[in-house]
This record gives structure tokens, C-alpha cells and sequence, in this order.
């Protein structure tokens, strides 16, 4: 596969990314808090799950260089849409390292709506729901 | 002995308050249904079940879900782009507010745009035009019909003697279509999901709704008028996928009737979960339409 198509390939599952997010969370609210043009991703430590409607919520501890911890927040789909999807309640647990993609707040503070995580035991989650990974 | 006269106008009250309440309820008085009626049910096509909008999700192994779903257009969530947002108009979709395209509305569909009269499409314009954030379903008030009916998630059919209920997952809500042979009301209150009655027309349920809640939105800031009327036609296309034609009519508010079809997919192995919106919603809008968000963290603050 040539890079141009792997390139297209890539932007193409990134769109369908989106779409499919942008349907999601379109049910309740809308993405103003979000920028949605944007990804980042960080690695930390699960410090809670809230596994509430009508969106869960990740809590994650990010180290902030200075010998302390950040603490990021990551909203999610809901408990219900997810547990069809193989992303249930007991899925990520406090303690869990993991690495989240997100698309940041707008305001600039910590967290923002989940994209992807990766779990140190390979495990993808995504709006999507979960799946094992490659 | 002397009873007070507090207590006789209490108790007149009372009883006045009983006695309307028993004129209302007579009109239609739950009866024990007779095996007949049950096994009558079994002569009707079957809706009983949990379906979801679109049908096709991915189901069981997601592995292969998360970024196949949306190009093959068989996941209900990532179907189309406004969902559950109100039918753009005179081709804004693309240039709308996220919030406006969203809300109580149906989604555009089959008939192509709906159709305003002048006075609403010049209403809905200037709503657009004021971008709103968001709408009030941050709030986790739930949006009515028709928008109710196109949510990602899904809806439960119970077929009951007299009666087909639609067990609406998001935002845990409920719709009523009385099939018992009552008539709509003349002067209905308004309501999110109308008043609805239905019939067997063959194979399809006819359901008939009127008297709508001015807190619903038709367009994007557009709430129906009190004339407004949506007939719905479900039937089942295979075992387990089932079409809804609706059709809004509303003289007042649309130029012509505009008529919308969707496909339900029966998932025989879910269960309907609950949806309680208000339980950590950190979302919110305000009257002016702009959005906020709560990032308190769990723990900081007792409600959460």
C-alpha cells in the first residue's frame, strides 16, 4: 500500500470517526465545548469512572512534570450505548493506565470528549464501545 | 355539636374535586380483557421488542465496529449527520448552527426539506442566524415529537389489548397509542408526544396524534401550532425491521405536509436500559442559548 493511500485510507476512518461521534453525541448536546478539529492525547492513571447518564465520565491523573498530578476529565457516550458494545461499567478501572485521544475543551482546561483510549492490556475503547486490540 | 366551618368547605371540596375526577375517568374505564382480546393480539403482526433507529449496529464482538459502522451506514448512530435534530429548511444545513439543526425536531427525510409558510421560515431563519450553542435538550429536557422518535437509542413496542406503548429509552420517556376505539380529544392539552390513538389498518398501525406542546420545536426555533397533526404508519418490512412513514401536517406553521419514512431493526437480545438524564448531566444551556459545561471533579461536589 502506497503512502498516499494509506494516508487517504487514514483520513477517510477519521471521518468516519467523526460522523459517528458528531451522530452520537448530537442526541443530547451539541459539541460547543469541544474543538472538534483538534486531538490530543495523554497518558495517566484511571482516579474515577463515573458510569452515569446521560454520558460517562473518565477521570484520569496525568502527571504534570512537577511531581504532582493533573486531573483530567473525559466525557464519554452513555453507560447505556456502550454496554451494547462491549464497554461495560467494570471495563476501566480506578488505577487503570491508559492512553486517551481527545478532542480538547475549548476552554482550555483539563479533558475534553473521548476519542480513544488504549489500555495496557491492549484493549481499544472508543465511542464505539470496546474492542481487543490488535 | 358544632362542626367547624373550615372543615365542611374542606370536605365540600373534596368531594367536588372527586366527582370531576370520576366524570373524566368514566370515559374510559380499564376493564379486565378477556382471553379473547389477548389471543386477538396474536392475529396482528408482532412489534413487541426492543428496535433501534437504523438498524444494523454492531453487536456481540465490536471489533470490527468502530470505524466500519459509519461508511457502511448500517449503525444507527452514525447514520446521518443531525440526528435528532429538527429538519433543516430552505437548504441551511450546511451553514446551521450545530444546535439549531438539533432538537425536537424530526430529521429530513424522504420528502426532501419541509416547507414553512413565509412568517416561520423568516422565524427559523433568525433563530439560525443567532447561532445558538445548543438547545434544551442539554438541559435534559426531553425533545417531543417527532424528534423523540429519531434518537440513538432504542425504543420498546408493547402490544397490550387496547393499547400499543412505545417504551422510549432516551431520556427514559413513554408514548401511549390507544387502540381501543376511543376518539382524540377535541381539546387536548398540550403534550411533548401529543395525544395519540391508532388503528389496524391491515398489516400497518395507523397512529393519529394532535395537540402538541408549544416547547417543541417543528424547525429549528420553530414550535407547531396547536392545529398540528402527525400521522404515523408502522408496519413491518421482514420479521424484524419495520418502516414508520410520518407525515406532519400543520396549516398554520408548513406550506405543505411533509412526510418522512424511517427503519426500525428489531435486536431480539437487548434488553430496554434506563436513561436518567438528570442523574450527572454536566451539560447546560442557557436562555440566551449558550452552552456550558460542569468539570467539577467527582467527589468535589456531594451531587456528583
Amino acid at each position: 500500500m502506497t503512502n498516499l493511500n494509506r494516508a487517504l485510507l487514514s483520513s477517510i476512518a477519521a471521518l468516519a470517526l467523526l460522523v459517528a461521534t458528531a451522530g452520537i453525541a448530537a442526541a443530547h448536546h451539541s459539541f460547543v465545548a469541544f474543538n472538534m478539529n483538534e486531538e490530543k492525547t495523554v497518558t495517566g492513571t484511571v482516579n474515577k469512572v463515573e458510569w452515569t447518564n446521560p454520558h460517562i465520565w473518565i477521570w484520569i491523573d496525568v502527571p504534570d512534570g512537577k511531581g504532582g498530578n493533573a486531573n483530567y476529565g473525559f466525557e464519554g457516550m452513555s453507560p447505556n450505548f456502550l454496554e451494547r458494545r462491549n464497554w461495560t461499567r467494570t471495563t476501566l478501572k480506578v488505577g487503570d493506565k491508559i492512553t486517551v485521544s481527545y478532542r480538547p475543551l475549548r476552554s482550555g482546561e483539563n479533558g475534553g470528549m473521548f476519542m480513544t483510549g488504549k489500555m495496557e492490556t491492549g484493549k481499544i475503547l472508543t465511542m464505539q464501545g470496546g474492542r481487543e486490540g490488535e | 355539636m358544632t362542626i367547624p366551618k373550615k372543615l365542611v368547605l374542606s370536605a365540600t371540596a373534596i368531594l367536588f374535586a372527586v366527582s370531576i375526577g370520576s366524570i373524566s375517568a368514566q370515559q374510559y374505564v380499564t376493564k379486565k380483557p378477556a382471553a379473547s382480546d389477548w389471543s386477538a393480539l396474536a392475529n396482528l403482526p408482532d412489534f413487541n421488542g426492543v428496535w433501534e433507529r437504523g438498524g444494523g449496529a454492531p453487536r456481540g464482538n465490536a471489533g470490527q465496529a468502530p470505524n466500519a459502522a459509519a461508511p457502511r451506514g448500517g449503525a444507527a448512530p452514525a447514520a446521518g449527520a443531525p440526528r435528532g435534530g429538527a429538519p433543516a429548511t430552505g437548504g441551511q444545513a450546511a451553514t446551521a448552527p450545530a444546535a439549531a439543526q438539533r432538537g425536537a425536531g424530526g430529521r429530513g427525510g424522504r420528502g426532501g426539506g419541509m416547507q414553512l409558510n413565509p412568517e416561520y421560515e423568516a422565524k427559523s431563519r433568525a433563530y439560525q442566524a443567532s447561532a445558538p450553542e445548543d438547545n434544551t435538550t442539554a438541559n435534559c429536557l426531553p425533545p417531543g415529537m417527532p424528534g423523540i422518535m429519531t434518537q440513538p437509542y432504542p425504543m420498546e413496542f408493547l402490544m397490550t389489548p387496547g393499547k400499543v406503548t412505545i417504551v422510549i429509552e432516551a431520556y427514559t420517556q413513554v408514548r401511549h397509542i390507544y387502540t381501543d376505539g376511543r376518539k382524540l380529544p377535541e381539546d387536548p392539552d398540550p403534550k411533548f408526544f401529543g395525544t395519540s390513538i391508532g388503528h389496524w389498518e391491515g398489516d400497518t398501525l395507523v397512529a393519529e396524534s394532535i395537540g402538541f406542546s408549544p416547547s417543541i420545536r417543528l424547525a429549528p426555533g420553530v414550535a407547531p401550532s396547536d392545529k398540528m397533526r402527525i400521522v404515523e404508519r408502522f408496519r413491518l418490512a421482514d420479521p424484524d425491521n419495520m418502516t414508520i412513514e410520518t407525515t406532519i401536517t400543520d396549516p398554520v406553521v408548513l406550506a405543505a405536509p411533509y412526510t418522512t419514512s424511517s427503519n426500525l431493526r428489531r435486536h431480539r437480545e437487548w434488553t430496554i436500559e434506563e436513561y436518567i438524564c438528570e442523574e450527572n448531566n454536566r451539560n447546560s444551556v442557557d436562555s440566551s442559548g449558550k452552552a456550558g459545561i460542569d468539570l467539577t471533579p467527582p467527589g468535589a461536589n456531594s451531587s456528583k
